[in-house]
């Protein structure tokens, strides 16, 4: 299932492993981090990659009632794109940037880095449902470094998330369920506080520790 | 450094790629070391504990308190780790990191609501999970006195497969 999500992500291009291209030398002037150990280059797939500007796109944060350009964010950023109601995949990424977060608190560069989940499912996840969300995972919602992002509206958000951002994502409605849930990918973002992509963790259990380490590079 | 850990967990095989093979074919019988702190909670001291307990068949549920199907696993738990007395060491591992609303006190409150009555463990560098190559919680481990895996399970196992797991490792 994963596995043909993230097909499905990397689109018509596949996940082709060649390589070849990235072999020219040396790193990216754009990012502190080197290149990721990956079968495929930057340019060829439809998501933000190692040193590649992270999309310029504004979007809502319900809770501070702030808008956050996405691109001109001065501290290192940590995004992920998840929904509320899900069960299964995102209550792991959110956590995994809460625990980002909860470090980040406790070992005082809590203002060296900012977190921003972004919800595919506006319609539900509104301020006060985020809220709770946050409060539910232990988030510290009132931190500072860490904002929800709301796209405002489902053509809005597609335009975001699958368009500019590259993840991938389908309305679901399970027979034995009486509320929609979502089929999706699972990215997680590291970017530099320049707007370049220093990672792109594709994974639906991020390393926490793999994380904080590259964190602690960038910032 | 976790993964460094796995290796040398597995005996030093050369895998490449270390978690993911696990997750897919399980230990096979290998052996893991890691130590985790083990907190003041019903039925819980504090202290720290290397698991797999030597000399004891050992239960290990990785778990999270945000994570719905851990608490139901719990309900589960509950009963057969009652039943089992001394004969079998169960613990129950969370790798979430203590900060902001997330405290000792909420966990042993939490421990307390889903009738935990064992050993609590944390381990919020993730050590366990890595060792054993979970892929998602609740994921549930049974070792053998000798240390070596008898049986993993990734999501909610009923309390009959619990049993059976148990008795096998007990040689029942």
């Amino acid at each position: 299932m994963y596995r043909r999500e993230y097909l499905r992500t990397l689109g018509a291009t596949g996940a082709v492993a060649g390589g070849v291209a990235g072999c020219l030398g040396g790193g990216n002037p754009n990012t502190t981090l080197g290149e990721p150990d990956r079968e495929y280059d930057s340019e060829d797939v439809q998501f933000p990659a190692w040193g590649q500007q992270v999309p310029d796109v504004t979007l809502p944060a319900p809770l501070s009632g702030e808008d956050v350009s996405v691109r001109d964010v001065d501290t290192p950023a940590l995004l992920t794109f998840f929904y509320s109601y899900c069960n299964t995949v995102c209550p792991v990424l959110i956590s995994t940037l809460r625990d980002v977060q909860t470090h980040a608190l406790n070992e005082g560069y809590g203002d060296e880095v900012s977190i921003y989940p972004v919800t595919f499912d506006p319609e539900r996840d509104d301020a006060a449902r985020l809220r709770d969300y946050g409060e539910k995972m232990h988030v510290d919602v009132d931190a500072g470094n860490w904002q929800f992002l709301r796209p405002a509206g489902k053509e809005r958000t597609k335009e975001v998330v699958t368009d500019e951002f590259g993840v991938y994502f389908e309305r679901t409605h399970p027979e034995k369920m009486d509320r929609y849930m979502f089929n999706h990918a699972a990215m997680t973002l590291l970017v530099n506080g320049d707007g370049y992509v220093e990672r792109a963790y594709r994974t639906q259990s991020p390393d926490e520790q793999r994380i904080i380490a590259d964190l602690k590079q960038v910032r | 450094m976790n993964r460094r850990r796995l290796l040398t967990a597995l005996g030093g095989v050369g895998l490449t790629a270390g978690g993911a093979w696990v997750a897919t074919n399980g230990l096979g019988g290998s052996a893991f070391s890691v130590t985790v702190e083990t907190l003041d909670a019903r039925g819980s001291e504090r202290g720290s504990l290397r698991l797999p307990v030597d000399g004891e068949v050992t239960v290990l549920d990785l778990f999270a308190t945000w994570c719905g199907p851990c608490e139901k696993q719990m309900e589960s738990l509950a009963p057969v780790a009652a039943s089992y007395g001394e004969d079998v060491t169960f613990v129950s591992v969370t790798n979430e990191r203590f900060g902001g609303s997330f405290t000792r006190e909420y966990l042993r409150g939490w421990w307390r609501d889903h009738d935990g009555d064992w050993t609590l463990g944390h381990d919020p560098e993730g050590e366990l999970m890595s060792a054993v190559g979970a892929n998602g919680l609740p994921y549930l481990v049974v070792t053998a006195p000798d240390g070596s895996v008898t049986w993993q399970h990734g999501g909610v196992a009923s309390e009959s497969k619990l049993r059976g797991a148990i008795d096998a490792a007990l040689g029942r």
